[in-house]
């Protein structure tokens, strides 16, 4: 049976640096190319969705990720379930693109304080110094040879995904490397 | 270990990279008309060239997209990038 509890991650401290669990938190994954598209997306959002590659876009508390070039990750405190439901009579249901609900695929953890850079810099095979100076700027990439998207939405505030499946090795792993700092 | 310029995200480390094999192979448009050799000839048989060859790449760690890349495989020197669907350019 599918194990639906988040893995034992709570809120950690280090020098300069600070681990917390965001969840639950609703993410979604938009999917699609015409114009139609982003228009009705953009409308039901109140987001225009970004189409430069590695970009976001934050409005209150919902934020756009750009993941491909149609391909987007929607997560915030603010999607309730009516706005799942407007996505889908607006979007999937007319063939437009999809809209799949990830809020358990995925997990978030956000890492904040001066030393973000150097943890994440340790097992990732991304140049971290093209990241860390610019804010919302989005990179799907490795970390301790895990998928993560790393989103780095103000100075030193990092918001990191990972696959639920992987996010309690993930977890052991940040924290081993933080302990080193 | 070498860059790759992906024509999605940017430059990368290959490592998020997996390798798709030779790129420009066409599937024939009457498989059932081919005999065994033909067919076989099809899916198994590559250059595997030393030297500059065309190739197919996947971001599969980044946006997850295909593209082609021109390698040279005795130095791993990438001449250029390009998108599925575009001509390749001339080196």
């Amino acid at each position: 049976m599918l194990n639906i509890n988040y893995p034992k991650i709570e809120k950690k401290e280090f020098p300069n640096l600070e681990l917390n669990l965001v969840e639950p938190i609703k993410k979604l994954n938009l999917r699609g190319k015409n114009r139609d598209f982003f228009t009705k997306a953009g409308r039901i959002l109140s987001i225009m969705l970004p189409i430069e590659p590695n970009t976001s876009a934050t409005i209150k508390n919902i934020s756009a990720l750009w993941l491909s070039p149609d391909e987007w990750m929607i997560y915030g405190k603010d999607i309730d379930k009516n706005l799942k439901i407007s996505l889908d009579s607006e979007i999937s249901k007319l063939n437009l693109g999809s809209v799949t609900d990830i809020s358990d695929q995925w997990l978030l953890i956000n890492m904040k304080g001066k030393n973000v850079f150097e943890v994440l810099s340790k097992g990732s095979p991304f140049d971290i110094n093209k990241f860390k100076n610019t804010k919302n700027v989005v990179v799907q990439t490795l970390l301790n040879h895990v998928d993560v998207i790393l989103h780095h939405t103000d100075t030193n505030n990092v918001d990191l995904f990972v696959r639920k499946s992987f996010s309690e090795h993930l977890w052991l792993w940040i924290n081993d490397s933080s302990s080193f700092l | 270990m070498f860059i790759i310029n992906c024509p999605f995200c940017g430059e990368r480390d290959q490592s998020e990279f997996s390798a798709g094999g030779e790129a420009h192979i066409v599937r024939p448009k009457q498989p059932t008309e081919l005999s065994d050799d033909e067919w076989a000839d099809f899916l198994f048989m590559r250059k595997n060239i030393k030297g500059i060859q065309f190739e197919r790449w996947n971001h599969a760690h980044g946006c997850r997209k295909w593209f082609n890349v021109i390698r040279d495989t005795s130095n791993d020197k990438i001449h250029a990038v390009y998108k599925m669907g575009e001509k390749p350019p001339s080196i």
